[in-house]
């Protein structure tokens, strides 16, 4: 992008364009409030809520087999603090989409292969279904084990960050060209 | 006590990741397509001022703080099938939940997929994977206990890293300059 001489700008552009950009200023406030939490009650996490969820359902459905099953007997009971952080993110994006000049679309296509809503919601449900297992695989996702992760400075979080740019950035790539 | 801080911290985060527009499925394809390094940048920002304050307040404040085992197998291996599908559907496990928050319905596809993920790691974890993924675990491993340096010390030095890594990129290295 060219740059624009300040000189043919509006103050108010100027100021704009001196200021931080909009990553830099929430990515330092985010790094704030995952050091709150840490010091509150722990590092944030999302993806352990999924399998808990399904040790609630199950504990009411088939109570003796979620009894007998050793990862949601490890994972616990549903009324961690994490349960309500995943609560808040819901509360978050529902304000700050309301408050917010432009709305969110209903449905984004993001990459070329998808042609339809249908293969949208396909490839979202797909997506979906690879981040949990690969999560709990790992013992975390982005917030566990990337963001809370290296910010503990832990190697885990290091070895999980390098996977997943890896085959992500090797996905994506993939998935553009051979949808042209 | 504990449920109302991450209450808070949570919706902190939801308001924070729609308005950096993590939550839009589209910018994160362009992310991992390295078009456009927003999120990217976004993320390695947080964890460097993150680390810096958690570990410097730490000089007089007590810290929860919780490593993860790096079981190098499982934890790998996860973050590559992690990796794939992040960029096949565009959401994370938090994203999707803020994506939900804000009316969108591919999030919540992405969120029905990751509870039948959840479901099927359930049944298939104690007969399948417990025995493989937990090989290699090199244990509660931090980059402090590696280098023997003081906690503090790595953190301000890898805070360094990421903001002058982050200052030195491109937002958009598509565009051309000039």
């Amino acid at each position: 992008m060219a740059a624009i001489p300040e000189s043919v700008m509006t103050a108010g552009e100027v100021r704009a364009a001196r200021a931080l950009p909009r990553w830099a200023v929430l990515g330092a406030v985010f790094g704030l409030v995952s050091a709150a939490s840490i010091a509150l009650w722990g590092p944030i996490g999302v993806s352990g809520t999924y399998p808990r969820f399904i040790g609630a359902l199950l504990r009411q459905l088939a109570p003796g087999y979620a009894g007998a099953n050793t990862y949601l007997v490890k994972m616990g009971g549903f009324a961690k603090p994490e349960t309500f952080l995943v609560l808040g993110l819901l509360i978050g994006g529902f304000l700050a989409s309301r408050f917010s000049p432009q709305r969110a679309p209903r449905v984004e296509f993001i990459h070329s292969g998808e042609t339809s809503t249908a293969a949208r919601y396909r490839d979202a449900f797909l997506g979906g279904v690879l981040i949990i297992f690969g999560a709990r695989l790992a013992g975390g996702c982005t917030s566990g084990h990337i963001i809370s992760g290296i910010t503990q400075l832990s190697v885990s979080g290091l070895i999980f960050g390098a996977g997943v740019f890896a085959s992500g950035i090797f996905t994506a790539r993939l998935l553009q060209k051979g949808g042209r | 006590m504990d449920q109302l801080s991450a209450l808070l911290v949570g919706l902190a985060m939801g308001v924070l990741l729609q308005r950096v527009g993590a939550s839009s499925p589209a910018l994160i394809a362009r992310n991992l397509r390295l078009e456009n390094l927003s999120i990217i940048k976004f993320m390695a920002t947080t964890i460097a001022v993150g680390t810096m304050v958690v570990y410097l307040a730490g000089l007089w404040l007590p810290m929860h703080f919780d490593i993860r085992p790096a079981y190098v197998l499982g934890v790998l291996g996860g973050g590559l099938v992690f990796g794939v599908g992040f960029a096949v559907g565009g959401f994370c496990p938090g994203t999707c939940v803020v994506g939900l928050g804000e009316g969108r319905k591919d999030a919540l596809f992405a969120l029905l997929g990751g509870i039948f993920g959840a479901l099927v790691f359930t049944l298939f974890f104690d007969a399948l994977l417990a025995p493989v993924v937990k090989v290699m675990d090199l244990g509660k491993l931090t980059l402090a206990g590696v280098l023997h340096l003081p906690a503090l010390v790595v953190a301000v030095l890898l805070g360094a890293v990421f903001l002058t890594a982050v200052a030195w990129l491109p937002t958009e290295p598509g565009r051309k300059a000039g």
